[in-house]
């Protein structure tokens, strides 16, 4: 009985992680940036739903549309950014402008929302029983929201014209350009699609989770170990490492102790590194 | 001045400079007021830690995120060492560098060991930074998550570095600055100077000629966490506590990081100057925002994005590339001979550019 709840509840913390860890896995994998200010945007989003339920009473689910264009554009604008200016430096420099974002968006919430720890109450749209724990309904979208997104762009990228263009170049820039390709665009399409994800993710976990500015930092790194363990550039492999990663943060918060949930990501990639060096930094 | 006096002068301009600092810093403390203290001791305490993340990143370009977790690690030395056993922090100064290498072995060993850059680097060493405020709360001696106060002796004592006025922690952190600015520019003189310089440049060449490049990463940022520790120790002393906020919370973890890359790693001095930069501004426009709470950490972010943006090298590294447009090479006035380092004694070989790859330059050829 214990067991099947920590069961569902990993699984439901670990849809969240995997919806982050879909726009991270694009951003890598067909954008080659290693975008440290993806978590930031799953930050921003949070608030972004809650400010919006708060002042004019707009449900998180309604703010989506508007997230949608809003995210768009700016991550339109950051993926220029990155060429025009990280890409030229080469690794460090792209670093350099994530780090600056993440601090950047970290700042802006926290001069506009204070560092106070706010949560979303409110929004209820009713829970279901399950083996004796009741889960509301918002966690729930949550997860369908994951793997609808998940599945749609599977397919998108495994049978499109356009995800054949992002997966050839994930595979190679240069021999994508060669066949025609518009890589620059692929590229900056990746890393607005990543943004774009990262920002809905924010919205849709706001009603269920404790907003503070630096919390995108936290999903970042889980974003991170579900990478390294799913595989770069792999959608199916983002949703299955994150609902591993969830099941196993559950089971050690519920059998050891909480703290084993910020170090279970942590020995995870470490020991994948150290097991397998190289295969990370393809 | 005579011609030689002159030359000398040039020769020695390093410890020159630091000896002007050091004197001017330390009567200049007891002279300015309470708020421009505050700003310096802030800003030399960001300095100490921007310091060892520059001498980490600017040897062998490894990103560690993970300072604020060394630095912490003096904090809690000090304070828990004086409040259980009684052990001055004067003598944490030295025995907290200890327990920062220590614990930072395992780290070194994965960090240098990954491979594949900066990036990830950076990420595996930001967990670690993320990993340690529920680990430093799960240890119960060490106060959880509010941390320890520092004991108060029942009169003031020299052994509890406990001050009133707080131009006696700037002149100790100052003293602590300008040693680990003689210590790097020695480092950069000495031959682990020049094999650090042949790991960065041409690692394959320098593993040819002997230099030990895994043993050398592995040292360095061993080095670097030791040189985080006293910083921690000096600043738990001045606020009298030690916390998992006050360290690695979600504005201390990039402070050090945003006043070294503002600095530039290219000369040691990057740090500082970055530090007194930033700190200065921060509280410039937190005094205009009628001190709001976020505008200390908003102004290191947009600083930071101008950096990133403009000049992604850092103050230093810039003033680096107009100095050496404006100096005539040593190479060309020299004649060929010169051209093989080492072969003037005295001279350091010429630091290569970032990305120059010092195998062709040297006539040897890249396998």
């Amino acid at each position: 009985m214990y067991f099947a709840q920590l069961l569902i509840l990993g699984l439901l913390s670990g849809a969240v992680l995997s919806l982050v860890a879909i726009g991270f896995t694009l951003v890598i994998g067909v954008g080659k940036i290693a975008n440290f200010a993806h978590g930031a945007f799953v930050a921003a989003g949070m608030y972004l739903g809650y400010e919006a339920y708060v002042a004019w009473h707009i449900s998180p689910y309604l703010t989506l549309l508007p997230a949608l264009a809003f995210f768009g554009l700016v991550g339109w604008g950051m993926a220029e950014v990155f060429e025009q200016r990280g890409r030229k430096i080469g690794e460090v420099g792209e670093l350099l402008v994530g780090l600056a974002l993440l601090l950047l968006i970290n700042g802006l919430l926290e001069a506009l929302f204070t560092d106070n720890a706010r949560s979303l109450t409110g929004v209820d749209i009713g829970s279901v029983a399950v083996t004796g724990i009741s889960i509301p309904w918002t966690e729930l979208v949550a997860a369908i929201f994951t793997f609808a997104l998940a599945g749609g762009l599977h397919v998108v990228i495994r049978t499109s014209r356009w995800g054949r263009a992002l997966r050839a170049t994930a595979e190679d820039p240069v021999v994508a350009g060669l066949c025609g390709i518009r890589v620059p665009v692929t590229q900056r399409a990746a890393v607005t699609l990543s943004v774009v994800v990262a920002g809905l993710a924010g919205v849709i976990i706001a009603p269920f989770t404790v907003l503070t500015p630096d919390v995108g930092t936290t999903y970042l790194i889980s974003a991170f170990a579900v990478v390294v363990l799913g595989g770069i550039g792999s959608t199916a492999g983002a949703v299955l490492a994150g609902l591993a990663i969830g099941v196993i943060d559950s089971m050690a918060a519920g059998y050891l102790s909480s703290y084993w949930t910020t170090l279970a990501p942590l020995l995870i990639i470490v020991g994948y590194l150290l097991a397998r060096p190289g295969r990370a930094t393809a | 001045m005579t011609r030689r006096a002159a030359a000398l002068a040039v020769k020695y301009q390093g410890p020159l400079a630091l000896a002007v600092l050091l004197v001017a810093g330390w009567f200049l403390a007891g002279a300015v007021n309470a708020t421009t203290v505050t700003i310096l001791v802030l800003a030399l305490y960001y300095a100490i830690g921007g310091l060892s993340f520059n001498f980490l990143y600017g040897s062998l370009g490894i990103f560690s995120l993970a300072q604020p977790v060394f630095v912490a690690v003096g904090g809690y030395t000090s304070v828990y060492l004086y409040n259980t056993y009684g052990i001055s922090p004067w003598l944490s100064l030295l025995i907290a560098p200890v327990i920062a290498a220590i614990l930072a072995l395992p780290v070194a060993l994965v960090a240098t060991r990954i491979g594949g850059g900066a990036v990830l680097t950076a990420l595996v060493t930001l967990i670690v930074a993320e990993a340690a405020t529920p680990l430093l709360i799960a240890i119960k001696p060490l106060g959880g998550a509010i941390g320890l106060y520092a004991k108060s002796p029942p009169r003031p004592t020299f052994s509890a570095m406990q001050y009133a006025n707080g131009a006696d922690f700037v002149r100790i952190l100052l003293v602590i600055n300008v040693l680990f600015l003689s210590l790097w520019l020695w480092w950069n003189r000495s031959r682990f100077g020049l094999f650090v310089t042949a790991i960065k440049d041409a690692p394959d060449a320098g593993e040819s000629v002997g230099v030990p490049t895994a043993r050398m990463r592995l040292a360095v940022f061993l080095i670097a966490a030791m040189l985080a520790a006293p910083a921690g120790v000096v600043y738990a002393q001045y606020n009298l506590l030690t916390s998992p906020d006050l360290f690695l919370g979600a504005t201390a973890l990039f402070q050090f990081i945003v006043v070294a890359l503002v600095g530039g790693a290219a000369r040691p001095w990057g740090a500082l100057v970055g530090s007194l930069l930033i700190t200065y501004l921060s509280q410039e426009v937190s005094d205009l925002s009628g001190s709001k709470p976020g505008a200390a950490p908003l102004t290191f972010a947009v600083v930071f994005v101008i950096m990133a943006l403009i000049v992604p090298r850092g103050l230093s590294g810039t003033w680096e590339r107009i100095a050496q447009r404006r100096r005539p090479s040593i190479d060309a006035s020299l004649g060929p001979i010169a051209k093989r380092p080492g072969a003037v004694p005295g001279t350091p070989p010429p630091a290569a550019a970032d990305g120059e790859d010092l195998t062709t330059r040297h006539g040897l050829t890249a396998s």
